[in-house]
């Protein structure tokens, strides 16, 4: 599909790049990404991947709009103290980015809501995984495994942040996240209990806003690899996929490890 | 006895020592952390049956679930 002229010079900058060029604008434009949870990590991802071109974005979120919110949710001012945070982010976003379609959720995602999520209606490009509790961040992931979508989580608190993105399809031997932390963990770490700087999640954000828009590169390319090969084959040069970075935001470090399959994993082994 | 970095510092440990093992001499919670070995994330459900190799690299980290 060829760009209009206004979309063309409006996403310039990116189309310039060897990587994206019209074809992954047009990948962008096409792409549906779900994104639970629009505090700090769900703002600044929704915002750059509207801003991006990202044709269609999901904010799920049952939360309400908190003065203490305000230095990192940057989306919102004084005046939407109360409202809802996906509504206000969704009304905000399509304001400023016309060409992105923004679908807000205004309530908190369980088990019992997925399928009024995940249904035959919705297909999902990504999921981002911006949540602030382990027990959400747990079910994201089974949602993810269960209806086959790319997850992409990060989080943070105090000076540390994480992020990582999976697929069983794709990837299978590099797990799922509850290999990596089992739901029977302890948890001592969130914003609520340990603080927060803005930008530490504002970080963590851009970073999985990037891997997003590269992983919607990359993820159709090697569908279309597929569609001409008509075999489906394992992705080996997917070097974002099974990867986990940690991030500390006091000295300055990024770690990278590969993600290993728990041969014993309850969710993604069952 | 074989020479381990674990998070960045130097620790000495027997041959034969798990990682499970060095975690406890450590007092670290078992279920509250999870362990990369040599840039490898290593699963809970795998730390007893691995044994310490001379010049291993251990980072072990809290999940951050904050957002």
């Amino acid at each position: 599909m060829a760009l209009t002229d206004q979309a063309f010079i409006q996403y310039s900058r990116q189309i310039l790049l060897a990587d994206v060029g019209e074809h992954g604008q047009n990948i962008f434009s096409q792409s549906h990404v779900l994104i639970i949870g629009v505090g700090g990590l769900g703002n600044l991802a929704a915002q750059y991947l509207a801003a991006a071109g990202v044709g269609q974005i999901t904010l799920v979120d049952g939360d309400t709009i908190e003065r203490s919110n305000l230095p990192r949710q940057l989306l919102f001012s004084v005046e939407d103290l109360g409202s809802n945070k996906a509504q206000v982010a969704a009304e905000k976003l399509m304001q400023a980015y016309p060409d992105s379609h923004i679908n807000s959720l205004q309530h908190y995602l369980t088990l019992d809501n997925a399928p009024e999520i995940f249904n035959a209606r919705q297909q999902f490009s990504l999921l981002l995984d911006c949540s602030d509790n382990f027990s959400t961040r747990q079910l994201i992931n089974q949602l993810a495994i269960e209806h086959q979508v790319t997850l992409v989580s990060a989080s943070a608190a105090n000076f540390q942040g994480q992020l990582l993105s999976v697929n069983q399809q794709l990837r299978p031997d590099t797990g799922c996240y509850h290999c990596l932390y089992p739901s029977d963990m302890g948890v001592s770490q969130s914003c609520q209990t340990v603080g927060v700087l803005g930008p530490m999640v504002g970080t963590l954000a851009s970073m999985q806003a990037l891997m997003s828009l590269n992983l919607l590169l990359s993820l159709n390319a090697k569908a279309d690899q597929r569609q001409v090969s008509g075999r489906q084959t394992q992705v080996d040069d997917q070097p974002l996929l099974g990867q986990l970075y940690r991030f500390d935001g006091a000295k300055f470090t990024w770690r990278q490890a590969k993600l290993t399959r728990d041969p014993d994993c309850l969710v993604c082994s069952a | 006895m074989i020479n381990i970095l674990l998070n960045d510092e130097a620790v000495t440990v027997a041959v034969g020592t798990s990682l499970t093992q060095v975690l406890e001499r450590q007092t670290i919670a078992l279920n509250g952390v999870a362990l990369v070995l040599n840039a490898e994330v290593v699963p809970r459900s795998r730390w007893s049956h691995i044994m310490c190799q001379h010049d291993d690299k251990l980072e072990v980290f809290s999940v951050v679930a904050g957002g």
